[in-house]
């Protein structure tokens, strides 16, 4: 029973599912052939939702158990790790008590005036860490890809075959058509060769992987609703 | 003749760093021809009757914000302008403070009402799953609305919406990665025949040539998408409310424009010093 007890969850939820897809429409489901899967389907997706929200919670709970035992055993980077523990639960505090002012009049607010922890507006805390703290640094993160890509030009982007040839000149016709300007010191040529690679090889190439990779989805799907793939039950 | 390794790369670090500060500074701009998938999103969303309703999904985060952000800010005065009525969603956490924010600045410029003209329903968890349940019932995906935790009924924007996407007329992603517009085609457009257009990052966006124009009438690419959508709004949004943001982009794209000539200069040097080499060796 313990095998297939899940197996047959597996089949009914796999069936039902594959059974609303062919039965979707913007319209009333009693007006649709197969409608009842409909409803079946959105009792699922909502059990799915959950599952997602309740993941989080096991996430942040592993995250905090693994980290307060690197912590105390003064293990690897364990500074890095007191830090993230001090932002997540600072913000989550922050937004709860900002929840909590805003809607029980924390702090002296009203319905018309929401006085935050950080002054005027129901969310000024939690917007202030974001876009003072949050944004900039994942700003420069992503910033600093220029530099990287700068030097890996420079020193790694070479014509040793036919294969890299076409690719560093398939980059450079690419980097030259997106920009303005490029176009006109190339006489139009690196804005048609643009559209060109870009509609026909990279669109017929995409269209090709996309697919295969969709056909290979669908069997692996099969499989798993018929009960021969049963990786997921650690067999 | 040394190596490329030799060489000391934070020369090249300096030369860009310098390039991209001093372009920044100097705050020239310069306005962009418009391509043909700007020009069709553009038109999909323009050729819409008054009152409409548009869903728009928010899904970046910061690390992506400085391509698609404007995207987002154009589309939301371009929707606004022609008294479309939006519906905003978020798959991405780190999206509801810029959707918010953005909201806060624009709607008060087309005295928008809340709950009538726009609605923010937040963040969703469950990726595809997420999006798959927004197609099927909005409802029982957003049982309140973000923003002053009204029940879904309670909104008027919400009830003319009804469950299901029947009275969504076009839907728009603003799409750093997964999940998004893959996503959104896979599970609501294809399936439920709505109308997508999206806005994407430069490393996402040869993924849609694959879709357009069928699965997508339109999109939006990268910083280059984002300018060239901007000149276009500028015509329609309220007194030069987007000129600001137009000329920032205009100017941003010069920047662009001379870090691309500065790489395709590192790669002719890179190759000439590595066939000399080879020749000599």
């Amino acid at each position: 029973m313990k095998r297939e007890l899940p197996i047959l969850l597996t089949v009914l939820c796999g069936l039902g599912i594959t059974m609303a897809f062919f039965s979707s429409s913007a319209g009333d489901p009693d007006d649709l052939p197969l409608g009842w899967t409909k409803a079946v389907n959105s009792e699922l997706l909502a059990w799915a939702l959950v599952f997602f929200s309740v993941a989080f919670i096991l996430g942040i709970s592993n995250l905090v158990r693994i980290s307060l035992k690197t912590i105390s055993s003064r293990g690897e980077d364990w500074p890095y790790k007191a830090v993230m523990l001090i932002v997540l639960f600072g913000y989550l505090g922050i937004g709860l008590m900002e929840i909590h002012q805003q809607r029980y009049g924390f702090f002296g607010s009203t319905e018309d005036a929401v006085v935050g922890i950080a002054g005027q507006g129901e969310r000024a805390m939690r917007d202030w860490v974001y876009f003072k703290v949050f944004v900039p640094l994942q700003a420069t993160m992503f910033s600093l890809l220029a530099f990287f890509i700068a030097s890996a030009a420079f020193r790694a982007f070479r014509a040793r075959s036919l294969e890299s040839t076409l690719l560093l000149t398939a980059g450079a016709v690419i980097m030259l058509g997106q920009v303005p300007g490029g176009d006109e010191l190339t006489f139009g040529y690196a804005g048609r060769a643009l559209a060109f690679t870009m509609t026909y090889i990279n669109g017929a190439g995409q269209k090709a992987i996309i697919i295969g990779a969709t056909l290979g989805v669908l069997a692996t799907g099969l499989r798993i609703v018929l009960g021969i793939e049963r990786s997921y039950l650690s067999e | 003749m040394a190596s490329v390794h030799d060489f000391d790369r934070r020369w090249i670090f300096l030369i860009m760093g310098l390039l991209v500060v001093g372009l920044v500074a100097a705050g020239i701009s310069a306005p962009m021809p418009v391509s043909e998938y700007v020009d069709s999103y553009f038109a999909t969303i323009d050729k819409l009757p008054e009152g409409s309703i548009v869903m728009v999904s928010a899904d970046f985060d910061p690390a992506s914000a400085a391509e698609l952000l404007p995207m987002y800010t154009g589309t939301i005065h371009h929707l606004l302008a022609k008294k479309m009525r939006i519906v905003n969603v978020c798959t991405w956490p780190a999206a509801p403070p810029y959707t918010a924010s953005r909201f806060a600045e624009i709607a008060p410029m087309y005295d928008a009402v809340y709950g009538e003209d726009w609605v923010e329903l937040g963040f969703l968890p469950g990726d595809d799953v997420a999006m798959g349940t927004i197609g099927q019932s909005l409802r029982s995906a957003y049982p309140r609305e973000t923003k002053n935790n009204m029940a879904y009924d309670d909104v008027p924007l919400l009830r003319d919406c009804g469950d299901s996407m029947g009275n969504i007329e076009l839907l728009i992603t603003m799409s750093a990665g997964y999940p998004g517009i893959l996503e959104w085609i896979a599970q609501v457009g294809g399936r439920y025949e709505i109308e997508l257009l999206a806005g994407t990052t430069a490393v996402q966006t040869p993924d849609l040539f694959a879709f357009y124009p069928s699965q997508l009438s339109g999109f939006l690419g990268a910083a280059t998408g984002a300018t060239q959508y901007l000149q276009l709004v500028d015509d329609v949004a309220i007194d030069g409310s987007v000129t600001a943001d137009k000329e920032t982009q205009q100017s941003r794209m010069l920047v662009q424009t001379w870090a691309h000539y500065f790489m395709i200069l590192l790669i002719i040097v890179g190759n000439v010093i590595y066939f000399t080499g080879r020749k000599s060796s």
